[in-house]
């Protein structure tokens, strides 16, 4: 293939052309193909790679009704009806089409939001069901388009609704369990990533292609039973309507599992309608995430630890006077004239702060409140009983409260002789009814839960392991005695309340409540905490009312609570009366 | 007597002499079989990519309009393309030159006619003139496919304005404005009428161009005249580019570049073209797996099959073609040159032309080099009548290979050469005892 061409010729200069251009034009591909290659491939993939996700399927939630999980909160999927007004044509059409077959979910300013030419995005109805949906899309609208997504929906309307809290616009679960379980119930989105056709087809071509599915979130079944959590909501209204007080909670746990079988507070919201919700303080699940002083139910804690440590019995006496010097301070009875040598199982029943102050002197050197006596203290409030701490319940937004060290400056004798009768720390409801539990069913510290198991896939109900407990709290003789003292300090005043035939123990609370750093006297906490059951405690139950400027008292105003709750899971739990 | 009248009869004149004067000199030798090589390669090329992308071009089509394209359709239609191509190459290859040179007025003629009546027909909006882009180029001949009249007319330009001008040449009058150069620019201008103004057809325009230009280059057209000409070319294009609003703006999508916004079609079709052969890297991503085929660049099997191939062969596969486009336009300028007939050179030169200018034109502007010019990329492109009629006038130069001298008897003008310096040596390419 020798070229042979003239010298000088006119077919010598065209193949010189020729040359010079071929010369370019490989230096240009090399530019292109070898230098810019990167750059190329990337501005390809952007262009061809499409990631879609495959959005996870999010966990239903149940409750139990006895053994068997019933639905508390399940998916639907609802559209969005838009427009754009550029497209759209036959504006009055639209507007009656959607306000009849929409009804209440149209927009109210259609008209309005239809002349906005200027926009391309204009929602004229939301939330409709996939019938309204295909309704509207069987009249043919120009302009007109649908967005699906998925919303949570409760059977049992506001049953629960703090334990259960809310999915919100994002996809994401805010307080209770939508909160406190939001990873286990989202599961993870899969990835569909693939090389498409400019029509968006996936094409099998290459190696970018990714298929990743969606693993569904989990279905949870709460340990919450409907009828308990029901009729504990009802008994938690009434009770605070009785009194005419503002606020209240109720916790129904298991004490031999940790399992909450109810928890509820008032004011309350409806998780469907969440968005309507003005304070979001309704939203708190105030169980877990409200600590308060609780007064006198945690002297069922000091008298434990003061058996425990074996410097007091419930027969051990002392000297009561109303009152008792702290070092420059003096703590008064709230109820007087039980003076003179008395019991400390006396002093429990009639709720004497001397009695209990006296147990923390005797934790120390007798007389005062050592270090060695806040050490114990400290030891068994915060590290066994939990006090102060995180319990881990699933329950969105708990709150840990504070129980000061007696490292700390603050955390001096006037302090721990407060603490002795529950002024002075910040605890949880959720806290104390666990610890409570500890000291009643033999020393068994369990974490509060509300789980009880899942449901998998296929519907079927798949229980969690029995729970063992975290820690020993305190003897089996010690949790004996305080059974013995509960019951006895109950029956002191409420024996008559309870059904006969059961076992049936608890403590009063009225705390004096702080406002701006100073205690008030026109404001106190009322808490009722006990249990019931029969040779075993098989419920513990925990009750707190209160109101602005309202002093609710422990006993008269919140211990009916206690009693209606209680007499109503006996017949629940059908316990059977000892003979 | 009227110009017109005049001039029709200087060209008539000039068709009448004698061809054995051609040809009768020079003995038919062994013809350079490289232009087969290289054409037959090319469209190997070409039906492999058809092969490939076949099923993703009937696919996109599939799902834009409706229609019912199998996977092999376009495979298919290319394969039947490429034998009526290669019929067509020996058809001209088989029929002596002297006839077809002989009948370039008649070809130029049926040309013309065809292309009015397709305008006609397409003004009367008959069902056989195929409207495509608001305008009609085509013949809808049903199942026999398309045909475009302006390849016939091109083809007749080639042949006739090779015997004219070669005509002229010889006589030495190459350079005489009254006598050679306004019968050639009325032609022309004639030819261009249909080709650009009435089908719109800017390709093919300027590949006519390139044929008349390169002819008029070998011819021996004096400087002063072709710069003239060539003036009066590029004040003609900047016309017909101001008038048609669609070639601006492939022009401004050029100057501003990658700054211009993707909806602007000819833009996306050069980014994407680019996108196309950058992401192919060296060696390609491989037969069938373009994505740039799937829908994204547009003319995937016509102008822009060269991107695709940048993306399915690489740096490699598309040197290795531009290598063969060369080659082959080298073999024509070396048979060019070793043609003794002046009618014969120019034919060589007009297929050079053309040829060169597809080439050029479709591999710059894809590689984004100048601005869109909708031009084919001849051999490797789908579609029937171009590739038959490139086909067609390489069967022409291959004949035309046969009857080339060797170098030495060029500058002794038109005398017999002296063959006994290469008695024995077997060089059969050039005339030479041992060949008869």
């Amino acid at each position: 293939m020798k070229l042979e061409l003239q010298h000088g010729s006119r077919s010598r200069i065209l193949a010189g052309l020729i040359l010079l251009v071929a010369a370019v034009f490989v230096i240009r591909l090399f530019y292109l193909q070898v230098i810019q290659h990167g750059y190329y491939v990337g501005l390809s993939t952007a262009e061809q790679v499409k990631r879609l996700t495959i959005p996870a399927k999010r966990g239903l939630i149940y409750a139990l009704d006895g053994t068997t999980p019933v639905q508390l909160v399940l998916n639907q999927d609802v559209y969005t009806v838009f427009a754009d007004p550029q497209t759209t044509t036959d504006n009055s059409k639209i507007i009656d089409t959607i306000q009849k077959i929409a009804g209440g979910n149209a927009q109210s300013n259609l008209q309005e939001k239809l002349d906005n030419k200027a926009s391309r995005y204009q929602v004229l109805a939301t939330r409709i069901t996939r019938a309204q949906a295909d309704l509207i899309k069987a009249e043919n609208l120009r302009g007109i388009g649908f967005q699906d997504l998925t919303q949570r929906v409760y059977p049992e309307g506001a049953l629960a609704a703090q334990v259960l809290g809310f999915v919100d616009y994002t996809g994401n679960g805010q307080y209770g369990v939508e909160g406190g379980l939001d990873d286990q119930l989202k599961g993870t989105d899969g990835i569909l990533q693939s090389v498409t056709d400019v029509s968006d087809v996936p094409l099998t071509i290459g190696d970018k292609n990714v298929n990743i599915p969606a693993k569904n979130g989990t279905n949870e079944v709460l340990s919450i039973d409907r009828s308990v959590q029901s009729y504990a909501e009802q008994a938690l209204a009434n009770g605070i309507k009785r009194v005419k007080a503002t606020n209240g909670s109720i916790l129904v746990m298991d004490p031999q599992t940790g399992r909450v079988m109810a928890m509820a507070n008032l004011p309350s919201f409806s998780p469907a309608d969440f968005t309507s919700v003005t304070d979001p303080a309704a939203f708190n699940n105030g169980v877990v995430s409200a600590p308060y002083e609780p007064g006198s139910d945690i002297k069922t804690l000091t008298l434990a630890t003061g058996i425990e440590k074996g410097v007091i019995g419930l027969d051990t006496t002392y000297n009561n006077t109303d009152y008792i010097k702290v070092d420059d301070r003096v703590i008064t009875n709230a109820f007087k004239g039980q003076t003179g040598n008395i019991t400390i199982q006396h002093a429990l029943n009639w709720s004497l702060n001397t009695g209990f102050v006296t147990i923390a002197e005797k934790l120390g050197d007798g007389s005062t409140i050592t270090k060695q006596a806040r050490d114990t203290m400290y030891d068994y409030f915060h590290n066994k009983f939990g006090l102060g701490t995180l319990t881990g319940i699933e329950v969105g937004g708990e709150v840990a409260g504070t129980v000061i060290s007696p490292d700390d400056p603050d955390g001096n004798a006037v302090r721990y002789s407060n603490m002795a009768f529950g002024q002075g720390l910040d605890v949880t409801m959720i806290q104390v009814a666990a610890a409570f539990s500890s000291v009643i069913n033999g020393g068994h510290y369990y974490k509060p839960t509300v789980l009880a198991g899942t449901v998998d896939a296929n519907g079927a109900y798949i229980p969690l392991p029995a729970p063992s407990p975290l820690r020993t709290t305190i003897s089996k003789a010690t949790s004996d005695q305080i059974l013995q003292a509960t019951q006895t300090a109950r029956c002191t005043f409420y024996c008559r309340q309870d059904k006969p035939g059961y076992t049936i123990g608890g403590k009063t609370g009225t705390s004096q409540t702080l406002v701006n750093g100073v205690y008030v006297d026109n404001q106190t906490v009322g808490t009722y905490l006990g249990y019931g059951g029969t040779d075993t405690p098989r419920y513990v139950i925990m009750v707190q009312v209160s109101g602005q400027n309202m002093n609710i008292e422990g006993g008269t105003d919140v211990e009916p609570i206690f009693s209606d709750m209680s007499n109503w899971m006996i017949d629940h739990l059908k316990l059977q009366p000892k003979g | 007597m009227a110009i017109g009248g005049r001039q029709s009869q200087i060209v008539l004149d000039a068709l009448r002499t004698p061809m054995q004067a051609v040809s009768g000199t020079v003995r038919r030798h062994r013809p350079d079989y490289l232009i087969v090589l290289y054409m037959g390669l090319l469209m190997l090329f070409g039906l492999i990519i058809m092969y490939a992308i076949g099923p993703q071009r009937a696919n996109v089509l599939n799902n834009s309009y409706g229609s019912n394209y199998s996977d092999t359709y376009f495979f298919v239609k290319q394969l039947i393309s490429l034998l009526l191509s290669l019929g067509a190459f020996v058809l001209m290859a088989i029929i002596p030159f002297a006839w077809t040179l002989k009948k370039g007025s008649a070809l130029l003629v049926i040309g013309i006619i065809a292309c009015a009546v397709l305008a006609v027909a397409g003004w009367l909006h008959l069902g056989i003139a195929q409207e495509s882009l608001g305008a009609n180029r085509w013949f809808n001949l049903g199942p026999l496919g398309s045909l475009q009249p302006a390849e016939i007319l091109k083809f007749g330009m080639l042949v006739f304005v090779a015997g004219f001008l070669g005509t002229k040449a010889k006589q030495g009058k190459v350079n005489d404005v009254q006598g050679t150069l306004i019968p050639l620019a009325i032609i022309t201008a004639i030819a261009m009428l249909f080709i650009i103004v009435i089908e719109k057809d800017m390709g093919t325009g300027i590949a006519l161009t390139s044929i008349i230009v390169t002819m008029l280059f070998i011819a021996g057209v004096q400087k002063k005249i072709g710069i003239t000409l060539l003036g009066v070319a590029v004040l003609a294009g900047i016309v017909l580019i101001i008038i048609a609003p669609h070639r601006l703006d492939r022009i401004t999508t050029f100057v501003q570049g990658d700054n211009t916004s993707s909806s602007d079609s000819s833009s996306y079709q050069i980014e994407h073209a680019k996108m196309a052969i950058g992401s192919g890297g060296v060696f390609g991503v491989g037969i069938g797996n373009s994505v740039q085929a799937t829908g994204y660049l547009p003319e995937a099997i016509n102008d822009s099959v060269f991107a695709i191939m940048g993306e399915t062969f690489g740096f490699v596969g598309l040197v290795a073609i531009l290598a063969l486009f060369i080659g082959l336009l080298m073999r024509l300028l070396q048979v060019l040159d070793h043609l003794i007939d002046m009618r014969l050179k120019l034919l060589v030169a007009g297929v050079f032309g053309w040829l060169g200018a597809h080439v050029i034109l479709n591999i710059a502007s894809m590689i984004g080099l100048i601005p869109l010019t909708g031009i084919t990329l001849p051999l490797l492109s789908f579609g029937g009548t171009s590739m038959i009629f490139i086909a067609a006038a390489l069967g022409l130069i291959f004949q035309l290979s046969r009857y080339t001298v060797h170098s030495s008897r060029l500058t002794e003008g038109s005398s017999y050469e002296d063959t006994r310096s290469r008695r024995g040596l077997g060089r059969t390419r050039y005339a030479s005892r041992r060949s008869s």
